[in-house]
């Protein structure tokens, strides 16, 4: 941008400071919420009211900070199965898909190997066969973007989202109309789980919690020490200095694609067998596959710190449900929680500008700046 | 007579370096002029001034005797100032009457190609430059590349014609062809030419006039004729060129590269190498020289395991790799050092120990259980910066914050602390000062006399007879002859990079 | 058979749109791949607009400066700022998504408001398409600001070298895409299926951008590959026209996506990719230094 005889240039940070991943990732959040008062005021609402309702349903009414609970640990997996093809410069926009074929596989485990009135085999077999199929579910679903990404160079964007639709009424034809999974009320919802199925709780928490922590530790430790990690980290920062390096792009691409595709597949069992009160692929999964996708901007805002996406994944699971129950109890128009994730991805991607860039203000004229560019002959 | 062009007292500063320290330039009409100088003398900012791609701080510039200011590529081309950059600015998917015509400000509205099509052939006839307009311009030689340069900045009307290094990565047939064309307009056709260039051979047969730039001032002006090359040599370096270095003694070592009949292709899935043959020793330094585009890329990415082999065989103290993975090659002592340092050799974005880890990230020294052992590392580091005199903050800086000469000088010492038992090196001083890039070369020489076999992949013919024991030109994919430094001068070498064989060089 | 075949046309239509601005885009070196976001902003401002003023001309207005904005948010993070196109382009996405859901559902229902005529019959869409087709073709290959757009995209330091406004023509031609994508998406809304449901286009977005990467940047064989779609598209809706009784309507419904996939890996074989590959602006997807 020209000002007479100077310009103001955004220049790329050599090396921002360690701080700044928190301080832009607070920006961001604070930047949304703010912009979401705009909404609050546009339909008639106080910003002030509408806070108050989400968040003290959220974090201090027992019913409601439950539900946030079960809630966060689902984000956190849709975090998780984004991050880590993300960490590889790959996008896995695929996570509802992969959510939905978890859901499908840990399901179709009872209706082949649950016996009811024996209670044959053992409960606590089939719930690990549940989550096993479901996690190799993800992981196929994902790994079918993976290897076409590895073998073809396909865009794994454009395979994940024919994917997710693929997937979306697959779930459709199974628990409608007559499909295998529909439940007994043949409402458009599969069967629910029976008793002995469901996941024993922790005060309240599925066993899923404890899954989710421990991989927030293991993904951290991965790519901070992992040799694995670094050949991940390193092919995404440059394909082509990870294969000067030995690493194989393929392996990669395919295998970060399984890993997150594995991941959402269990964020599918949580979300729909492991919730108290729920237990079942209710009418409206569509809506579980899309909150997935705070997953991808919790995982986007914590600049891919595993352990730093807790809090903004609990967080984030706070207000999807609060702005629901905010929505009813003030008579908002629907989808305060969608407009949120939308101010949630703007607000993100302004802070990335700030997080990465730098404003120079200089004369005309003056081309290079300080840290020469290497490679550039004699200028 | 008015010089056709003069600068005036051109002073330019960047950041830390002052490039241009009042520069006087006055070129005449209806001559070849040469600016002369080594790499960071100043020529291509002084030459970026003058076609408005920088503003200087200090200084004007005349046109015909009258000021002008020149404040864009744009201004410098409506008043009859072109440019032709030393890389090319050309569309490789589009033809060359497309290529030429491209901008152009008579080619605003529908492209009426038949008119543009007569003027642009009746430009070739006038300037008699033969070019077929409907090739596509990546089907076209380097040389005829420049020309397809040298047309754009005619049609836009340029009576002054600014050539960056136009020889560089010419063969010298190619680079002769040029300079008796550039002559021929210049007589011909009134047209002014200013030359940049640090090769003396071209100033000396080409140039009616030179002015030596030494950082940043001019330091003489002189007519060509009453000019040696000794004597320009000495104004562009300021002193005596110290004599070459010692010749090396020592009787080389047992086989340790032997490549037979190796062949792959290109990126466009032409053959690029058809068929190379060699073998090195211990101690050996095998110098390829060829001009850009004759395979010497793929060349190197097939020794070091990027790419594919569609026949022959590599071997390694015996052992056949042809078809081993990179890492494996790694493991077994190939070492690999890339042209582009920046976007292969190393990842800008993460620290210099994690750039060390790029090439130990699967070696059980420094993997345990999985894990890097980053302390081992970050010390690794460490000693190959105090051991290759790398500037950098600390170890953990990040890779982009290093100049190019501390960026290669890192890598190269991230590599030969591998101890590879052979190392190829592309293009290892490209971009480099002077003193980085005489550090590398004694590095390179080194790494031989520890018993490493080096396959040194260089444009700089001064380079590869420096260093090689063995010289191989290399031309559209086939060694042209493995000479042995006795028998490789640079006349002989330079016509068989032009495709000239043996017999036909040595005739020549 | 006649309502298969119109109602194909009106698909072809709207993808064709968005396609062809993003072709537009992605010859100048710019790569969006929030076509599905500018759909959906376009698509619902439209219907709000429409609905509330009950005038269509405003609506398509409407979208066509939604369009506009959204394309030129786009355009400044990619071409100012340098930044990485997928990233804004992804963000594009995730913001309409998110904000339409929010800003259309009040509206969700039916426009009520009677079809839009066409021409003899048939949508008058697809034949602004065919029309925008050759202009789009004739401007590319047959100008000079064509000339100028696809060296953009191949080798913008070459263009800039040439006195060329890369940056300024990238803006023009994301903007471009910009506006197309968002009159593709009030097509949807205003008159190939009237009625507002929050994320109503429903991958429509992502399969245009399939479209321009199998199109080989042609736009001819972008209107052979939106019309063959729309055919699909439709056959997938009402599969008893061809293959009564066989499979649910629901595994009808995931054909169009899943013959995509197939189709995308055959682009990529070595055969294609040679022809493909020299056919891609060389310059896609990277900023212009």
């Amino acid at each position: 941008m020209r000002l007479g005889r100077h310009e103001v240039v955004l220049e790329p940070r050599p090396a921002p400071p360690a701080g700044y991943a928190v301080l832009t990732a607070a920006v961001a959040i604070l930047a949304a919420l703010a912009l979401a008062s705009a909404l609050f005021l546009s339909a008639d609402a106080s910003p002030a009211a509408a806070y108050r309702a989400i968040f003290s349903y959220a974090f201090l009414n027992p019913h409601g900070l439950a539900a946030t609970v079960q809630r966060s640990i689902y984000l956190l997996f849709c975090t998780y199965a984004f991050l880590v093809p993300f960490r590889a410069g790959l996008w896995n926009i695929g996570l509802p898909g992969q959510v939905y074929a978890g859901g499908l596989a840990a399901f179709a485990v009872p209706l082949l190997v649950w016996r009811e009135p024996t209670g044959a085999p053992s409960p606590a077999l089939v719930i690990g066969l549940m989550v096993a199929a479901a996690a190799v579910a993800g992981a196929t679903t994902g790994g079918i973007a993976g290897i076409l990404r590895a073998r073809f160079q396909v865009n794994e964007i454009l395979v994940t989202m024919m994917l997710n639709s693929i997937l979306f009424w697959v779930v459709a034809y199974m628990v409608k109309e007559g499909g295998p999974f529909m439940g007994a009320t043949a409402e458009g919802e599969s069967f629910t789980l029976p008793a002995p199925l469901r996941p024993p709780l922790w005060w309240g928490v599925p066993f899923t919690a404890v899954v989710a922590l421990g991989a927030a530790a293991l993904l951290d430790l991965l790519f901070a020490r992992a040799a694995l990690g670094y050949r991940i980290r390193a092919f995404g920062a440059s394909p082509a200095a990870a294969r000067y390096g030995g690493i194989s792009p393929a392996a990669i691409s395919l295998l970060v694609f399984l890993i997150g595709g594995a991941l959402a597949g269990v964020a599918g069992y949580h979300t729909f067998a492991a919730i108290p009160g729920v237990h079942k692929i209710p009418g409206n999964y569509g809506y579980y596959g899309d909150l997935g996708f705070y997953g991808m901007i919790s995982a986007l805002i914590a600049r891919g710190s595993a352990l730093g996406a807790i809090p903004i994944a609990v967080l984030f699971g706070g207000l999807s449900l609060g702005a629901r129950f905010a929505q009813g109890a003030l008579r908002l128009p629907f989808g305060v929680d969608y407009a949120l994730l939308g101010l949630l991805m703007m607000t993100f991607i302004g802070s990335h500008v700030l997080h990465a860039f730098r404003v120079v203000w200089r004369r005309r004229g003056t081309a290079v700046a300080d840290a020469a560019p290497t490679g550039a002959p004699g200028t | 007579m008015e010089p056709v062009l003069a600068a005036r007292g051109i002073t330019k500063r960047f950041p830390g370096v002052l490039a241009l320290d009042h520069v006087d330039l006055e070129v005449a009409g209806g001559e070849i002029h040469a600016v002369l100088g080594q790499n960071g003398a100043g020529k291509t900012t002084l030459m970026n001034v003058l076609f408005g791609l920088v503003q200087p701080d200090e200084g004007v510039l005349y046109l015909h005797g009258r000021p002008v200011e020149v404040r864009s590529p744009h201004d410098a081309l409506a008043r009859g100032i072109g440019m032709v950059h030393q890389t090319r600015r050309l569309v490789a998917a589009h033809t060359v009457l497309e290529n030429v015509v491209l901008g152009h400000p008579r080619v605003r509205g529908v492209l009426n190609l038949r008119d543009a099509r007569l003027e642009v052939s009746a430009l070739c006839r006038r300037y008699g430059v033969a070019l077929d307009l409907g090739a596509r311009v990546w089907q076209l030689s380097e040389g005829e590349r420049q020309w397809v340069e040298i047309l754009k900045a005619l049609y836009r009307g340029a009576r002054v014609l600014i050539l960056d290094e136009p020889t560089s990565v010419l063969t010298p047939p190619e680079a002769a062809a040029l300079l008796a064309g550039l002559r021929a307009m210049v007589r011909g056709e009134g047209v002014t030419v200013l030359l940049v260039t640090h090769k003396l051979p071209t100033v000396m047969a080409a140039c009616d006039r030179v002015t030596v730039l030494r950082a940043g001032r001019v330091v003489a002006r002189l007519r060509t004729a009453e000019a040696t090359e000794d004597l320009l040599v000495r104004h562009m370096v300021g002193r005596d060129v110290a004599p070459g270095p010692p010749g090396r003694s020592g009787a080389p070592g047992r086989r340790v590269l032997e490549v037979e009949d190796l062949a792959c292709l290109g990126d466009r899935g032409l053959a690029a190498l058809r068929g190379v043959t060699f073998a090195l020793r211990e101690g050996e330094i095998l110098g390829v020289a060829g001009v850009t585009g004759n395979g010497q890329e793929e060349l190197a990415h097939v020794l070091a395991g990027l790419r594919p082999a569609t026949a022959g065989r590599i071997l390694l103290d015996g052992r056949d790799i042809t078809h081993l993975p990179p890492r494996a090659r790694w493991t077994l002592g190939v070492g690999y050092i890339p042209a582009e340092r920046v976007e292969v050799a190393s990842i800008g974005a993460f620290s210099l120990v994690d750039n060390t880890a790029l090439t130990y990230h699967f070696d059980p020294a420094f993997v345990r259980r999985g894990l890097l052992d980053d302390a081992g590392l970050a010390a690794l580091t460490r000693r190959i910066m105090d051991g290759f005199d790398v500037k950098a903050p600390h170890p953990y800086a990040r890779a982009r914050q290093l100049s190019g000469g501390n960026l290669q000088k890192m890598i190269l010492g991230r590599v030969l602390s591998r101890a590879p038992r052979v190392l190829v090196a592309h293009l290892p001083t490209q971009g480099l000062d002077v003193e980085a890039t005489a550090f590398v070369r004694a590095r390179l020489r080194d790494a031989a006399a520890g018993g490493a076999a080096v396959v040194l992949i260089s444009e700089d013919l001064d380079e590869i007879l420096a260093l090689g024991d063995w010289v191989a030109p290399i031309y559209e994919g086939r060694f042209v002859a493995r000479l042995a430094r006795a028998q490789a001068d640079a006349e002989t070498v330079g016509a068989m990079m032009a495709g000239l064989r043996r017999e036909e060089a040595a005739a020549g | 058979m006649w309502e298969l075949a119109v109602r194909s046309l009106e698909v072809s239509a709207i993808l064709l749109l968005a396609a062809l601005g993003e072709l537009i885009g992605q010859r100048s070196g710019v790569l969006n791949v929030g076509i599905e976001g500018l759909m959906l902003f376009g698509g619902t401002v439209a219907f709000m607009v429409t609905q509330a003023t009950e005038q269509f001309p405003l609506g398509f207005a409407a979208a066509l400066a939604t369009g506009a904005l959204l394309g030129g948010a786009h355009a400044f993070f990619s071409i100012t700022l340098r930044g990485d196109q997928v990233v804004s382009g992804m963000g594009l996405w995730v913001l309409s998504f998110g904000l339409t859901t929010f800003l259309g559902s009040p509206y969700a229902g039916p426009l009520g408001l009677g079809r839009i005529g066409g021409l003899a019959g048939l949508p008058p869409f697809f034949l602004f398409g065919v029309l925008l087709v050759a202009a789009v073709w004739f401007l590319l290959f047959r100008t000079g600001p064509g000339l100028a757009i696809r060296s953009a995209g191949e080798n913008p330091a070459a263009a800039l070298a040439a006195g060329i406004p890369v940056a300024a023509i990238r803006y023009v031609c994301v903007v471009t895409g910009g506006v197309l994508g968002a009159l593709a998406g009030a097509v949807y809304t205003l008159s190939y299926n009237p009625v507002w449901n929050y994320n109503f286009i429903m991958g429509w977005g992502f399969v245009s951008l399939a479209l321009v990467f199998f199109s080989m940047w042609n736009p001819w064989i972008l209107l052979a590959g939106a019309s063959l779609f729309g055919l699909m598209w439709q056959l997938s809706l009402s599969p008893e026209l061809v293959l009564p009784g066989i499979l649910s309507r629901y595994v009808w419904r995931t054909l169009p996506f899943a013959i995509t996939i197939p189709i995308l890996v055959v682009i990529s074989t070595p055969w294609f990719r040679a022809r493909w590959g020299l056919a891609k602006p060389e310059a896609l997807g990277q900023p212009d230094t």
